[in-house]
């Protein structure tokens, strides 16, 4: 049966556990002999994304990214990090940021696969639709 | 008053009122777009069968979800799919496939998702429905027992069909299929009947004659027409029937009846497998997917006749299938003909000829619609279809010799009659008044020196006749059996009637 990168990863994952890092060396060394057994050693960036992906579900991080007009206060990143916490039930929230001037105020978060489209770009857009009604 | 200030102001106003509104959205990424079929990443929340929007540069696109996969979903695209490029952002909008139905459907040609391609402006609906339903279940349902005059006189008495039945037409290509049921539209003409007609993978020069023949015969006034026509994307194709049933499912919650036509379900289940084998759905029998009986089934169940305590109303389905060399065997007619409830089956020796509508007696069969006839026709029907079995036994026979005894050249006379009664233009449907009125002759034997070339000239002069004489039809379609007062007043005026012609044998 062919097993799926995510199959692998989650195998990784549960073999790590409680390991100390010796051992870890030791694991990783015996999957990619693993890995190149089966010949699946090309599909390495497929199972490392997987295998991010489980750490953070298991240990309660999640990954976001938000894109603003301007650089976001202190503040403000508190409040997007403390409103994703509430949403998901995550421990720790990893928030990569990035500045668009086109938005032209507001931002844009996104998250697993959701958006929050709070830019004044797409306010102004709903707005022009909802006066040409 | 509506002055340049005033102007500004109201819209001073208007813009604070406007409420900044965010709300989550659920949104994907196309992987993979090839033939009408895309592969989205994330959306792990959407539904089957919702409609997705793809965002693209020239427009948003709509598609349904199909194949909800573990970090996929599969979706065909409903329209221009030319237009969508991998990367483009796709939105779950959180509602399912749905149509929009109503009155205001009737006496239209719409596309599939139910915009008008007639060219005679929008549609105004207030009401839509979904496309996929479940069909009524046991509860609600009531056995057939009303019919549905075709209008044909070789269906009506042999193989009747009654509202809420589903009636499998089936014959190879060019025989008359898509005639017999449009015969069947124009005849609902005051019979209280709305009709659908789901052109499935049809050319659309012959969708337009029938649109024409339509509006000719004053049959648009209660009509609706979904086309999906041979140049449209499969996902159209696949969708059509499902619309179709949706639109007649609106008068059918109102209580009333309602014929549907599908145009033909060979197409649809071509389209479907073109799809599923898009989705790599694993392929079966003749390369169509697992589901395609489920694909068929959930549609003709729709059609039902459902008890007083529910409206009343009814779906009566005639879907059409074409078979390739007279196959009946092959995987989609096996099919279809164990959904329905009996097949009319059109066979090409009978159509060649000249015996058209080209009805095989044999092989057609109608399961529930004999307990839907009026009792003028049950009582001639019975007597002629063991007339017409007893003919086709002897007609082998006949071929043969010329010295057959008195009984079988008698019974033969009589066959080559009512066979030639069998016969029957296009676009001329024949009321069951009519009807009775030419079977009961016959069967009495107030044909038997009609000359069998001259039986048409005669049949078409004695409606004429009748027509004038108008008691004896009347009586018929009011009292709907055949009393003896009926019987001899039937008697009296094709007597009378003969009486009229020179032709007759001495």
């Amino acid at each position: 049966m062919k097993i799926s990168p995510k199959q692998y990863a989650r195998g990784l994952y549960d073999s790590l556990l409680g390991k100390s890092d010796s051992e870890v060396k030791e694991v990783l060394h015996t999957f990619v002999s693993i890995l190149g057994r089966d010949r699946v050693l090309s599909r390495e960036k497929e199972i490392t994304a997987a295998f991010v992906e489980i750490w953070n579900s298991e240990n309660g991080e999640m990954a976001a990214s938000i894109t603003s007009a301007h650089e976001l206060a202190g503040d403000s990143r508190e409040a997007v990090v403390s409103y994703l916490k509430n949403r998901t039930g995550a421990k720790s929230v990893i928030l990569t940021e990035n500045v668009d001037k086109n938005l032209l105020g507001g931002f844009v978060l996104k998250y697993e696969s959701k958006v929050l489209d709070g830019s004044l770009k797409t306010n102004l857009a709903d707005l022009k639709a909802s006066m040409e009604k | 008053m509506s002055t340049k200030d005033f102007i500004i102001e109201q819209l001073k106003t208007e813009i604070s009122g406007f409420k900044a509104e965010i709300s989550e959205k659920s949104v994907g990424r196309v992987l993979k777009i090839s033939d009408g079929i895309a592969l989205v990443s994330g959306l792990s929340e959407a539904m089957m069968s919702e409609i997705l929007t793809f965002k693209t540069a020239h427009g948003d696109v709509a598609g349904v979800a199909l194949n909800l996969e573990e970090n996929l979903v599969g979706a065909i695209i409903l329209g221009e799919f030319t237009a969508i490029k991998e990367g483009d952002e796709v939105l779950a909008t959180k509602r399912i496939l749905e149509v929009p139905v109503g009155e205001a459907m009737v006496g239209r040609v719409v596309n599939p998702l139910g915009e008008p391609i007639d060219g005679k402006g929008k549609i105004e609906a207030s009401k839509f429905y979904p496309v996929e339903k479940i069909a009524p279940g046991v509860i609600t349902r009531a056995s057939v027992n009303q019919p549905v005059q075709t209008g044909i006189k070789s269906i009506d008495a042999m193989i009747p069909i009654g509202r809420g039945q589903r009636e499998l037409i089936i014959g190879d290509r060019q025989l008359g299929k898509t005639a017999i049921a449009i015969d069947t539209i124009i005849n609902q003409k005051g019979q209280n009947m709305k009709c659908v007609y789901v052109a499935i993978g049809q050319k659309e020069s012959k969708v337009a004659g029938i649109v024409a023949k339509l509006e000719e015969a004053g049959a648009m006034a209660y009509t609706t027409i979904v086309l999906a026509g041979a140049s449209s994307p499969a996902s159209l194709l696949y969708i059509a029937p499902y619309a179709g049933c949706a639109m007649a499912e609106y008068f059918l919650d109102k209580g009333e009846d309602v014929l549907i036509v599908y145009d033909d379900l060979s197409k649809h289940a071509v389209s479907y497998r073109e799809i599923s084998l898009l989705l790599r759905r694993p392929p079966g029998r003749e390369a169509y997917p697992g589901d395609v009986f489920y694909l068929h089934s959930r549609l003709l169940e729709r059609a039902c006749k459902l008890n007083a305590d529910f409206g009343g109303g009814s779906i009566t389905a005639l879907p059409i299938i074409e078979t390739q060399a007279g196959d009946l065997s092959a995987y989609i007619p096996t099919n279809v003909i164990s959904i329905t409830d009996g097949q009319i089956f059109l066979e090409p020796e009978l159509f060649y000829k000249g015996n058209r509508p080209a009805v095989n007696a044999g092989l057609s069969v109608s399961r529930v619609g004999s307990s839907a006839q009026i009792k003028a026709m049950k009582k001639v029907a019975g007597k002629m279809r063991l007339e017409a079995a007893q003919y086709r036994e002897l007609a082998g026979f006949a071929q043969f010799g010329s010295d057959l005894d008195e009984d079988t050249r008698r019974k033969l006379e009589r066959g080559q009659r009512l066979y030639e009664i069998f016969k029957q233009d296009q676009y001329q449907p024949l009321s069951v008044a009519k009807q009775v009125l030419i079977y009961w002759s016959l069967l009495g034997g107030h044909l038997d020196n009609v000359p069998v070339e001259d039986i048409r000239k005669f049949e078409e002069g004695l409606y004429k006749y009748a027509d004038t004489n108008n008691e004896v039809l009347k009586l018929i379609a009011e009292k709907k059996e055949l009393s003896e007062e009926i019987e001899a007043k039937m008697k009296s005026l094709v007597e009378d009637y003969k009486g009229t012609v020179d032709y007759l044998l001495k």
